[in-house]
């Protein structure tokens, strides 16, 4: 049976401050709101089966998305195949925790990257919605679950 | 003693490699492997001492790899590094065979704590 549970705001706050800061560096912190538009670059998003559905997202626009990708390689310049890998690690770590957050046994699956934004299916609801800045810029981190349709 | 670090993403491969220098565990022979089928054949073929694996890996994932590990006969140390730590996880993790499991995103601390009682003792 699936549990219609959802993770609360505070949970996903939690988590992705554990992720930026453990990989970004806490110098940096990540804030709450954001400081202007989001103009998506990159997005990188996770699905967990089982228990618990939902999709976990992550947008950001391309000048982070390619600072995100040079401090966790430590690297100078980032190739794109690079920005998809980082991107993409960033929604499975954060979708990982969120699902070991709610009910279980369930699947997380790989991460799906796109430049640009990832296409949702039209029943997908946002049931959880973190916006937040980092070095100055925008990012959305988000919790989508299908809703049941009404009979 | 040589380690072989099996993720999907060279990403991760880098942070890991890096955490484990940071965790003071830089004299080490490192071998990456980008999927638990990549680090099947890189078990064989040059036999680690030690193997840290990603979970979620196309291909074949880590709990297949270590199941496919024992299955031919290779008792070679493992531990998960993955960004799934559910209570569940660590059972199954554990009725597999895997020494520890470390939780992404993780601190140079926490992998001392996995590792030292495999590389130092």
């Amino acid at each position: 049976m699936t549990v219609l549970a959802e993770p609360t705001l505070s949970d996903v706050q939690m988590v992705v401050e554990e992720v930026w800061s453990s990989f970004l560096g806490a110098e940096e912190p990540l804030l709450p709101g954001m400081p202007g538009e989001l103009a998506t670059g990159w997005s990188a998003a996770v699905t967990v089966s089982g228990a618990w559905d939902g999709m976990i997202s992550v947008e950001v626009p391309t000048e982070m998305a390619e600072e995100v990708t040079r401090r966790m390689l430590a690297v100078d310049e980032a190739a794109d195949e690079d920005v998809a890998d980082a991107v993409g690690e960033l929604v499975n770590m954060i979708g990982g925790n969120v699902k070991s957050l709610m009910p279980g046994p369930s699947a997380l699956s790989l991460p799906v990257v796109a430049a640009g934004r990832v296409a949702r299916s039209s029943d997908a609801v946002e049931v959880c919605r973190l916006d937040a800045s980092w070095a100055g810029s925008p990012l959305l981190v988000s919790v989508h679950v299908h809703r049941p349709t009404q009979s | 003693m040589k380690i072989l670090v099996a993720d999907d993403s060279r990403v991760m491969r880098q942070i890991v490699i890096r955490t484990l220098r940071q965790a003071g565990y830089a004299g080490h022979d490192i071998v990456e492997a980008e999927n638990g089928k990549d680090a099947l054949d890189k078990v064989r073929s040059e036999s680690p001492d030690l193997v840290l694996s990603d979970w979620n890996m196309p291909e074949m994932n880590g709990i297949d790899l270590l199941a496919a590990l024992r299955q031919s006969g290779s008792t070679v140390a493992f531990g998960f590094v993955t960004s799934e730590g559910s209570p569940d996880m660590r059972a199954r993790a554990e009725a597999g065979g895997a020494l520890f499991l470390i939780a992404k995103p993780f601190t140079p601390e926490a992998f001392d704590e996995a590792l030292a009682p495999v590389l130092k003792g």
